[in-house]
């Protein structure tokens, strides 16, 4: 994961921008493009996507003279795409994401009992760390291809929530959701990935 | 009476102290008693962290360069206008 920019480096970053400093934009290019894409990734296809990124790059050389810092470069980057892809689906039909009424997985829902009592409990305890966890090769791998098979409204929204110190309001603000409706995004994405893992604890198969 | 499965469907709710007070004592009293829960509230907290190590995504390297061109050739025709006028 790309390491946070701090505030003063922040302040100084945007200093560059506004003066129009070519390596300033390369590091900015670097630091922030990753989140922009999961933005416009949950509004557009892939390919619209980049090349709506690639547009605000340079709408950013004239907008950032504007900038007075009081949201954060990230949010401020974020809510310029978001506002692109949204005029840009204003003219086409623009597909809502999907509303869940239901919150729990059903290969999840699957495992209580009438009463609501698990009939089939997770078996083992995922005790180690993050970081141990993340060693396991074959298991970083089985992880990477999970996550790039989550919807795109799912995986932008767990991203941009952990990118935005779980602020859930700037995130609804950026992706135009309901504060309800991000909660569940979330909660299915990570039970997918809860899926994922015990399977592979349980057969070593991703 | 807060059941497993009731558990099981905010269980991100709880982990990302998003219950209200009273929701959250009732999870709090069903962990006391669930083992099979405790493991679950466990399991999908290291899901979650394993999915953050590993949720940027990786940008492609011509995707940057294309990018950077760009911001390069609007700074420069910006540069160049500013010449004009001045
Ligand atoms: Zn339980």
């Amino acid at each position: 994961m790309a390491t946070p920019v701090h505030l003063e480096t922040e302040v100084s970053l945007i200093d560059a921008l506004k003066r129009g400093d070519s390596a300033a934009y390369e590091t900015a290019v670097r630091e922030y493009s990753s989140g922009m894409l999961a933005v416009a990734r949950f509004y557009l296809d892939p390919s619209s996507a980049e090349e709506i990124v690639q547009d605000c790059w340079v709408t950013v050389i004239d907008a950032v003279q504007k900038f007075e810092g009081r949201s954060g470069l990230k949010t401020w980057l974020h809510r310029i795409v978001a506002n692109r892809c949204k005029n840009r689906l204003r003219t086409a039909n623009r597909e809502v994401p999907t509303e869940f009424s239901e919150s729990l997985e059903p290969e999840l829902a699957n495992r209580f009992n009438a009463k609501g009592r698990w009939n089939l409990p997770p078996q083992l305890q995922f005790h180690d760390s993050a970081d141990t966890l993340m060693e396991n090769g074959a298991l970083s791998d089985c992880l990477d291809k999970h996550l790039s098979a989550l919807p795109e409204t799912q995986r932008s929204a767990l991203m941009l929530y952990e990118a935005h110190q779980r602020k859930s309001e700037d995130v609804c603000n950026i992706l135009d959701v309901s504060a309800s409706n991000l909660r569940v995004l979330l909660h299915r994405a990570r039970q997918k990935i809860f899926l994922m893992v015990e399977t592979f604890q349980e057969t070593g198969e991703c | 009476m807060l059941m497993c499965r009731d558990l099981a469907t905010i269980a991100s709710d709880y982990i990302d102290g998003e219950l209200s007070g009273r929701q959250n004592l009732s999870v709090k009293m069903h962990l006391l008693m669930c083992r099979d829960c405790q493991t679950f509230i466990g399991n999908l907290r290291a899901s979650s962290e394993l999915m953050n190590a590993h949720s940027s995504r990786k940008l492609s390297n011509e995707f940057l360069r294309r990018i950077d061109e760009r911001v390069a050739r609007a700074l420069a025709e910006k540069k160049s206008e500013n010449q004009n006028q001045s």
